[in-house]
């Protein structure tokens, strides 16, 4: 089985996890210039989001207010109490929480369905690939919100101890809340397929 | 759990990964995005990132001699607080911001250099003829509204300005590029369409369209943009034709963050309004921008009634300043009279018997300037028609002009 690293743009500690290799951002003792934060996270909390809510025009929603709420926060930021991944993502689950509130869950789900890839959204063979990796992540966006989370969470480069810490649970929770969902989204993507 | 298994969910892992690493916004979107943050910035955070670069540069220059350092940070101190205070700035349409690091659009910096730090200036165009050559300020136009007298006109001076400035303020712009024209428009929500001989670009939202072109050569005019509605709209607002202008600038981020003097012309049932712009000058108040014939102008929209017909202005760029030694005005009344015609039987006399400190663009290639100049103002009449007589002569002392 071949080992592929995960290209994320952060430096740090390599913190090894199953097959692959993750790069845990570092813990820096100073701020970082905030468009470096910007440039370096706005595709993962970009994919984040977009897992969270199936749709890539509130996926784009989200993410601007998260950037928008984190420069404004950017001042309080404390570099020595948490990473910026981890403080930007919980920004972003807290943006998309509101946007669940202020939408309800059924009409998130209805939207996720409607969202569903179909051949006919691009019917080139180059893009196939990425039409099964939209249709994953529409799986992902129908997981309970904890599993989801942590799904959508780790895959975005955090840490077991970060998602433990965003989703309020021990590092080793968090370890098994992951696995939980991974099964559970390979049972679904094979009930899918029945 | 079985080896199977566990490669199967090896393999849906792997698929999470490629999922999420290839799942990003569309191209555009992360520009967009800092574009609107940047917009949203208030100008307290703008200023405190000015002061922190300063810091920063000052930093990581530790052979500055440290008098020279507290010389610098009095001086850009003094004008932080005279920009962050609101003085300067416009009235309702306007919004204060400072700070040399504040960016191109929404604000207008104007970072102190020392005296003469821009070399020597090129010389105005003054209409049509260049003001540089012997007089400085020969007869250059003659108005009256719908005609213009074309013959000679004899001089006399009974006007008086009192100036006690013996330096003005030079303004320098460095010529915007395309990618300085799409940000513009990016501030606009407006998205590229083409780009049209002799413009930086032409963009269009769903309710208007802009082009932007750079800096006119002759007649002078800075950067601009050009707005036109594309449907027909209305100002969702009630008031008079300047409350309307300002309310249609201000939803498209377009309000002049430059001192202004208001003005209303109607016609028919279409008002022209104008924003002349003004430049602040200590010691002399705010100077006007005229064009090589000495009118004011600015930023215009156009309305009728509630509609909005056109809107032209300067797009904002970030100015630097510098002062430069001027002239006094009596010596450059003295140089128009020693060079305007000798009063001859038939040729009319203008009095001129006002003047004032104004402002004039020249450009200049790569960075154009604002260049302070006197206005010398007075009529004269020709077979009953009263015209309007303009002398403008550059205020900055030859010594610093470029022949």
């Amino acid at each position: 089985m071949t080992t592929r690293s995960l290209h994320l743009r952060c430096s740090g500690r390599c913190l090894k996890y199953g097959p692959r290799e993750y790069h845990e951002p570092a813990v820096v003792a100073d701020r970082p210039p905030f468009e470096d934060l910007y440039r370096a996270y706005l595709g993962r909390i970009y994919a984040y989001v977009r897992a969270q809510v199936g749709s890539s025009a509130d996926a784009e929603d989200i993410t601007a207010q998260v950037f928008m709420n984190a420069y404004q926060a950017y001042a309080r930021f404390e570099a020595r109490n948490t990473t910026p991944a981890a403080w930007l993502f919980r920004i972003a689950r807290n943006a998309t929480l509101d946007h669940f509130r202020s939408h309800g869950r059924r009409e998130r789900l209805r939207r996720t369905i409607e969202h569903q890839p179909v051949a006919e959204e691009d019917p080139s063979g180059v893009a196939e690939e990425r039409i099964t990796y939209r249709a994953l992540l529409g799986r992902v966006a129908q997981l309970p919100e904890r599993q989801r989370d942590a799904i959508s969470l780790r895959h975005s480069g955090l840490s077991f101890e970060e998602v433990g810490t965003l989703l309020k649970c021990s590092e080793d929770a968090a370890k098994m809340l992951y696995h939980r969902a991974v099964k559970a989204l390979k049972e679904a993507v094979e009930k899918e397929a029945v | 759990m079985s080896e199977p298994e566990d490669l199967e969910l090896e393999a849906l892992q792997r698929q999470l990964d490629d999922a999420f690493e290839t799942t990003r916004p569309r191209a555009g979107f992360e520009d967009e995005v800092w574009t609107r943050m940047q917009a949203h910035r208030p100008a307290g955070s703008r200023l405190r990132d000015a002061w922190v670069g300063l810091v920063q540069a000052i930093r990581e220059a530790p052979t500055v001699p440290m008098a020279a350092v507290a010389a610098v940070l009095v001086v850009i101190l003094g004008a932080g607080v005279f920009l962050y205070s609101g003085l300067g700035r416009g009235g309702a349409g306007s919004s204060a911001t400072s700070g040399a690091a504040a960016p191109a659009f929404g604000s207008e910096p104007f970072p102190l250099s020392s005296p003469g730090a821009f070399g020597k200036l090129p010389p105005p165009v003054l209409a049509g003829r260049n003001s540089a050559q012997p007089a400085t300020g020969a007869p250059e136009s003659a108005i009256s509204p719908g005609a213009t007298y074309a013959g000679p006109v004899a001089l006399k001076w009974t006007g008086k300005l009192d100036l006690t400035i013996r330096t003005a303020p030079v303004f320098r712009y460095h010529e915007p590029s395309t990618n300085t024209a799409d940000q513009f428009a990016t501030s606009l929500g407006a998205v590229l369409v083409s780009r049209p001989a002799g413009f930086l670009g032409s963009y269009q939202t769903t309710d208007f369209s802009v082009r932007v072109r750079g800096t006119i050569q002759s007649p002078s005019r800075e950067p601009s943009y050009i707005v036109l509605p594309i449907a027909q709209s209305f100002i969702d607002g009630a008031g008079a034709p300047m409350d309307l202008a300002l309310i249609f600038l201000g939803e498209h981020s377009l309000a002049p963050t430059w001192q202004y003097a208001p003005d209303t012309v109607v016609s028919g049932d279409v008002a022209k309004v104008t924003l002349f712009r003004q430049f602040g000058v200590t010691g002399y108040g705010y100077a006007y921008l005229v064009d090589g014939n000495g009118d004011r102008y600015g930023a215009e929209v156009d309305l009728q009634g509630t509609r909005p017909i056109s809107a032209i202005g300067p797009i904002p760029l970030s100015l630097e300043s510098a002062p430069y030694s001027i002239t006094s005005p009596e010596l450059a009344i003295q140089s128009v009279l020693a060079s305007s015609p000798v009063a001859a039987s038939g040729m009319p006399t203008a009095t001129l018997s006002s003047a004032e400190l104004v402002y004039t663009l020249v450009a200049a290639g790569d960075h154009s300037f604002y260049e302070p100049s006197f206005l010398f103002s007075g009529t004269f009449t020709v077979n009953g028609t009263t015209y309007v007589k303009h002398v403008l002569v550059p205020a900055v002392d030859p010594s610093q002009r470029s022949s």
